[in-house]
């Protein structure tokens, strides 16, 4: 709003001509006005009104096209103009065309948002937009004889690229709506990301260990806050924080603690998938029943944002995964993988769709013509290689100076190779290694002792090496260490 | 243009620029020709245009190797997936199938209170109407037959298990056992379908099948997916299994499971023929090929590339499988442990150590089948010796699976389609007594990979009849399974008749998060 000459002063100038200017200019001010007043005329209050509303209210995102692109046409029309005369002729119609449809836009929004009761600061912002683009579009149609016949000549163009700048705004939070805020940079990569976004932190939860903040509020971020969050907030309820979902909705508390069937959450989750008001709403997938569970008994138990357990449920902790440091993006070198895999026979296979997960190195195919040679060729790819399959491959104890620079090695499979063990202590800075399979090879004690020191290294397997002799039917249990 | 040599539709105008006319007419047809063509083509590719946005790509470029979700962009879905969606727990599963449905009263599901009702019966209440089999539905009554077999506890964990499982019982603290699975079926061949395929009717592709095409294969040499058929016992009742619980489905046949004979040639026909040498194999298969990718090239057939992906792994395979099924190497200790069964070909105890070897060589998924499991009458006769065939071979699989350190990324899975009913089914005498199809519990167990192993999960009432806790479904059965392998069973999905079809089903089914690691 800031940005835009104030409505009365421009006027005031712009209509000394003639008298239809002045009406002009007249109707243009009383439309401002009551556009500037609309919302607080019509309050947003966040509860869903009339069903027609919201039907209507649905042809917004279709409509909004339209006033889109007329006013792209005006610009262009304007320059195309300066060699073909005749365009600029049809550029007040556009206009008048486009605010028409502005105003048709504006209405529908409106509507959209009173009719389902969205609010939120996205769908606030989005709203002064609109307002703002239609004011500034009729101001274009007045400032534009002024600018034809000289007597202005800056207040048009200045006027056409704030409203047209206002557009793009506009449009990009509208988009933000119904695609999300992410949307654009979803799959920005990551170095323009930083760039474009900032440093984002995200807010630390003030108790990390406590079950809402593992598992209830999980559950609201990945389902309900894309509508119930800050940058639209359906039904006036937030579940973007704790502080927020206690506060509750429109409809009242969402949760009331120690009393799941009078919590409205709850209710709404829990109604058959038909139901007009079963959430999460728009086909979404429903909650699992075992969170729907967590999300009872943790009400039950007086929903509590600190206690770190809930009767009655257990939570397998997810395994040390978390700890897990995730390796770099190797899809740039996907090409150099591809050519490795076909010079050397041995795989480079990702260990799931995510990248930073890492890759594998399987030698299945290629034992009998793998070796150290071979496997020095992967150095470039050490940094995110996981898991190394060298079982049954001719790799020796050479091999040793080379895996000590796979730096996120987690698993190592050397059985049935020629490895002695001279050399097995340069694998004790491998930090990450927590498999280390020797079953089938010459190790011996003395050569495993140094591994001692490694403390993450919780299966080192020893079957059928001097190390450990091939065991008869009772002790066959591989040396399982824990840390502790 | 092009024309197929077949297609006699031709359009065959002639040229008016070339026709001896006055160059003024001759420059006005150009341009009214001009027009004409634009507006005709125009019409032409807005009717392409709409034909194609009617029809899926798939339907457009043949490709059926889509896969994926619908809904939000993910781009761990789109395309064949050839790989996990998230770091897998296993890598390679190993199911042992026992079909027919072992007793789960005589094996694991250990239920003391009966003893002191036998012969009574078994109260309505309990059976609460279920539809029976037409081999007990007309029986006068149905009175409880306790187990035949004492229980005892096991491990550290203290777990309950029959006398008939001596060396089972010695890993226990290594299962993970499921005593609450339920399926929907009750009759074998639905529920073995339902229990392999997801789906009570033949046609959809098994688990492996789904694993092959989800993660695709760990190595070039051996088949991704492979079924291993034990030896029949004529002493047992053996209920048949057919190539369709190991079928591909809607799923190009390259992820179907390839068998291995329990007689003989493991595969047949691999060998040469006599006076055909590999170099003239070699160029049969390459002219075989080329004819075959002009087919495809013409017909745009998916399957016609699945025939080539299967004569080449077949070729393979003449080198691979004779390696894979040599067990002179073997060395005492493996004898030892399987027990002498294991050296006779097609014995359970085989196909367990051509598991193990079948693992270490990178095959994704092997399913060995045990038939036989079928106990109507005569359980005291027949179960010992199913007991006898099986109990030491599953030992001596995870023991040794653990020993070389392979249990820690390979699932072992040991499963029938169904349970047994605790009343007995004709005579019950203190000496023998027989068991109906039971298909409201019965007992599975898991280990390795992705599960959290020590525990018992579920529970059944005091007559091993229903599910009284944590019930686990064949979905959800199925789901855990591929979660442990690295996939969430709702977005391993291939279009197929209308759906997004998976091994799960349309009906919800959720990962069991209680047996997982």
């Amino acid at each position: 709003m800031s940005n835009r000459p104030r409505p009365a002063v421009l006027v005031d100038r712009l209509i000394s001509k003639s008298k239809p200017a002045r009406v002009q200019g007249l109707a243009a001010l009383l439309l401002s006005a009551g556009l500037l007043l609309l919302p607080w005329l019509v309050k947003l209050d966040g509860k869903p009104h009339a069903d027609w509303q919201q039907l209507l209210g649905r042809f917004h995102p279709l409509l909004v096209h339209l006033p889109i692109g007329l006013l792209a046409l005006v610009p262009a029309l304007e320059i195309a103009g300066a060699w073909r005369p005749a365009l600029r002729e049809a550029i007040a119609f556009v206009l008048s065309l486009a605010l028409i449809t502005s105003l048709g836009s504006l209405t529908l929004g409106y509507l959209l948002a009173y009719g389902s009761g969205e609010v939120g600061s996205t769908v606030t912002r989005h709203m002064w937009g609109g307002i703002a683009l239609a004011i500034g579009v009729a101001l274009c149609m007045l400032a534009r004889p002024t600018w034809s016949s000289r007597t202005l000549p800056f207040a048009y163009p200045l006027l056409l690229t704030c409203t047209l700048l206002t557009l793009v705004w506009t449009a990009h939070e509208g988009g933000s709506i119904t695609h999300g805020s992410n949307y654009l940079t979803q799959y920005l990569p990551a170095s323009l990301k930083s760039l474009a976004l900032g440093n984002t932190t995200q807010v630390q939860p003030s108790n990390p260990t406590s079950f809402y903040t593992k598992h209830i509020h999980p559950i609201f971020d990945a389902n309900c806050v894309s509508c119930h969050g800050e940058s639209k907030t359906s039904g006036g309820l937030r579940l973007d924080s704790y502080d927020r979902l206690v506060r509750g909705g429109k409809d009242g508390a969402a949760v009331v603690p120690g009393n799941p069937s009078g919590s409205l959450l709850l209710n709404r989750v829990t109604l058959p998938a038909s139901h007009k008001q079963f959430m999460p709403a728009e086909g979404k997938p429903p909650l699992r029943a075992e969170e729907i569970a967590w999300i009872r008994a943790w009400i039950q138990q007086g929903a509590s944002p600190t206690d770190a357990t809930v009767a009655g449920i257990s939570i397998p902790e997810p395994q040390s995964d978390a700890l897990l440091i995730p390796v770099g993006d190797y899809s740039a070198l996907e090409p150099e993988i591809q050519q490795m895999e076909k010079s050397q026979g041995a795989k480079l296979m990702h260990v799931s769709g995510k990248p930073s997960d890492g890759l594998v190195l399987y030698t299945v195919d290629a034992a009998g013509s793998f070796g150290d040679a071979q496997l020095e060729q992967f150095q470039n790819f050490a940094p995110y290689i996981v898991e190394a399959e060298l079982g049954r491959t001719g790799v020796t104890n050479a091999s040793f100076d080379t895996l000590a620079k796979f730096t996120h090695l987690r698993a190592l499979h050397l059985e049935g190779t020629k490895v002695t063990g001279d050399g097995l202590a340069k694998l004790a800075s491998l930090s990450q290694l927590t498999y280390l399979n020797l079953s089938s090879t010459r190790v011996t004690q003395t050569a495993v002792a140094p591994l001692a020191s490694m403390e993450n290294l919780h299966h080192l397997y020893l079957y059928d090496t001097p190390a450990k002799p091939t065991p008869d039917s009772e002790s066959t249990q591989p040396i399982a260490r824990n840390p502790q | 243009m092009k024309q197929h040599p077949l297609c006699t539709d031709t359009e065959c105008e002639p040229d008016v620029l070339n026709l001896p006319v006055p160059s003024e007419l001759r420059q006005e047809w150009a341009v009214l020709q001009t027009r004409r063509h634009f507006l005709g083509r125009t019409g032409k590719v807005l009717g392409w245009a709409a034909m194609a946005s009617l029809l899926s790509d798939r339907a457009l470029c043949g490709d059926t190797r889509q896969s994926g979700a619908k809904g939000p962009v993910d781009p761990q879905v789109a395309g064949p997936l050839k790989m996990p969606q998230f770091a897998p727990k296993a890598k390679r599963a190993i199911y042992l199938f026992m079909s027919g449905g072992p007793p789960q009263i005589d094996l694991l599901d250990y239920k003391p209170n009966l003893a002191a009702l036998y012969d009574k019966d078994i109260p309505d209440s309990v059976r609460g109407g279920q539809q029976l089999t037409g081999m007990t539905a007309g029986q006068a009554r149905f009175p409880i037959a306790p187990s035949h077999w004492a229980f005892k506890r096991y491990g550290k964990t203290g777990t309950w298990v029959s006398d008939l499982l001596p060396n089972t019982a010695q890993i226990v603290d290594d299962l993970t056992i499921i005593k609450s699975t339920n399926t929907e079926a009750i009759n074998h061949e639905p529920a073995i379908m339902l229990m392999n395929t997801g789906n009570m009717n033949p046609g959809k592709p098994c688990l492996g099948a789904w694993l092959s095409y989800g993660l695709g294969s760990m190595n070039d040499n051996l088949p991704t997916f492979m079924v291993l058929q034990s030896k029949l016992n004529m002493k047992e009742d053996n209920q048949p299994v057919s190539s369709r619980l190991w079928g591909s489905g809607f799923l190009s046949s390259e992820y179907a499971g390839v068998g291995l004979r329990s007689q003989g040639d493991p595969v047949l026909y691999l060998s040469d023929p006599n006076g055909v040498s590999h170099e003239v194999r070699r160029n049969m298969l390459d002219a075989v090929n080329a004819i075959n990718q002009q087919t495809s090239q013409e017909l745009g057939d998916p399957e016609t590339h699945a025939r080539i992906a299967q004569y080449e792994m077949a070729y393979r395979m003449q080198t691979s499988v004779p390696e894979l099924a040599d067990l002179s190497k073997e060395p005492k200790s493996t004898w030892d442990l399987y027990g002498p069964d294991a050296k006779v070909p097609g014995t359970f105890a085989y196909n367990c150590l051509m598991a193990r070897r079948m693992a270490e060589r990178g095959v994704r998924f092997t399913q060995v089948y045990k038939r036989g499991w079928d106990v109507h009458g005569n359980v005291t006769g027949t179960l010992p010796i199913l007991c006898q065939e099986t109990d030491r071979a599953c030992y001596a699989l995870v023991t040794d699976l653990k020993q070389r350190g392979l249990l820690d990324d390979t699932l072992v899975i040991w499963a029938g389609e169904f349970g047994r009913t605790v009343y007995s089914q004709g005579g019950l005498s203190p000496e023998n007594y027989g068991r109906d199809h039971h298909p409201r519990c019965f007992t599975t167990w898991m280990t390795g990979g992705g599960v959290r192993t020590g525990i018992s999960f579920g529970e059944t009432d005091e007559y091993s009849y229903n599910v009284v806790k944590d019930p686990v479904t064949v979905r959800d059965f199925n789901a855990t399974i591929l979660h442990c392998l690295g996939i969430d069973h709702n977005k391993l999905t291939y279009k197929f008749q209308g759906l997004d079809q998976k091994l799960t089903g349309p009906a919800p089914a959720s990962v069991v998060q209680g047996l997982l690691a």
